[in-house]
């Protein structure tokens, strides 16, 4: 009891860690409201790092944890059904021979 | 199995159909991403509302098929819903600026990914008669698929609107259905897997009544 305890008690301290830090995160410029006119133009390499944001590497890291998490779950799957058919298989083998 | 080499093939096959999809005009490459959060979002829906309309015929008619597809649908519902929540965020912070807002159909959405987690939970460690505590939770979350479908329509939001879809251009529109239908196929393949794992696990419970009525 003691470790569905502490199993609940450590999913739910995720999901408040979780919340918090996305809730920390820097709200979206109100829509609707035209940017600020641009009195000079900078090339992107110009700009602090933090202000760099290529697409390609959030593109592929979202299409990567999408096949990774499918995979991980297809060999979840497979583990588990084979675990619960060999325990079946074994106990049909033994119910067998005990009734012979 | 053939169900599962086609979807094995569809996924093989979308990043080609993905790369032939137009470029959005404002969001550029990024806006790739949608190809595959839209799909796994629907099909998280799609799980709730098949864990809702299980969970119901469970409690009118006491069948235990119907209560192993709930159960099923609510993994998938956390697989899905993890999808979708990771790959949003993803695309939310060059489309947006930032990873999350608390708009209506974020926050209803992690509600119902913490709804499928409850439900899981719930079943894993309530002990003898937790399946019916659990179709009643299985109900709050497909009210809750309504909800989250509806919400960019009726309330202040950054997510566009569901008019979006129809609207579509054939270049961007043939990527996003034929994901559709890989999702799609997925869902299905994975939810006979992980109700066949539920028969089994009823079949090897009987199997140990059996033992001990021997003796």
């Amino acid at each position: 009891m003691a470790v569905v305890t502490r199993t609940i008690a450590a999913f739910f301290l995720t999901v408040l860690c979780a919340t918090a830090l996305l809730g920390a995160a820097q709200a979206p410029p109100a829509p609707g409201q035209p940017p600020p006119r641009q009195s000079e133009y900078t090339p992107i390499d110009q700009l602090p790092p933090q202000d760099q944001l290529p697409a390609a590497p959030l593109l592929i890291a979202a299409y990567s944890f999408v096949l990774m998490v499918f995979f991980l779950y297809v060999l979840s799957l497979a583990r588990r059904l084979t675990n619960v058919q060999r325990d079946v298989d074994r106990l049909g083998a033994t119910l067998k021979q005990s009734k012979s | 199995m053939r169900a599962a080499t086609v979807c094995a093939l569809m996924f093989a096959l979308s990043p080609l159909v993905i790369a032939s999809a137009d470029y959005e005009s404002t969001m550029g490459l990024v806006q790739k991403i949608f190809y595959y959060h839209m799909p796994s979002a629907w099909m998280f829906l799609v799980s709730g509302l098949v864990c809702g309309v299980a969970s119901v015929r469970f409690l009118i008619t006491g069948d235990a098929r119907h209560d192993r597809t709930a159960w099923a649908a609510a993994e998938m519902a956390v697989i899905f819903g993890l999808v979708t929540i990771v790959t949003g965020p993803l695309w939310a912070r060059k489309a947006w600026g930032t990873f999350w807002i608390w708009d209506a159909r974020t926050t209803s959405s992690l509600v119902q990914w913490m709804v499928a987690w409850a439900y899981l939970i719930l079943r894993k460690y309530g002990g003898p008669g937790s399946e019916k505590l659990a179709a009643g939770l299985a109900l709050f979350g497909t009210a809750n698929v309504a909800f989250i479908y509806v919400s960019v329509n009726y309330w202040r939001t950054i997510h566009p609107p569901t008019s979006v879809v129809p609207k579509l251009p054939f270049t961007m529109g043939f990527p996003l259905w034929y994901c559709v239908a890989a999702f799609t196929l997925l869902f299905i393949v994975l939810l006979k897997l992980r109700v066949r794992l539920e028969e089994q696990r009823a079949t090897l419970d009987s199997l140990y009544l059996s033992m001990d009525e021997q003796g």
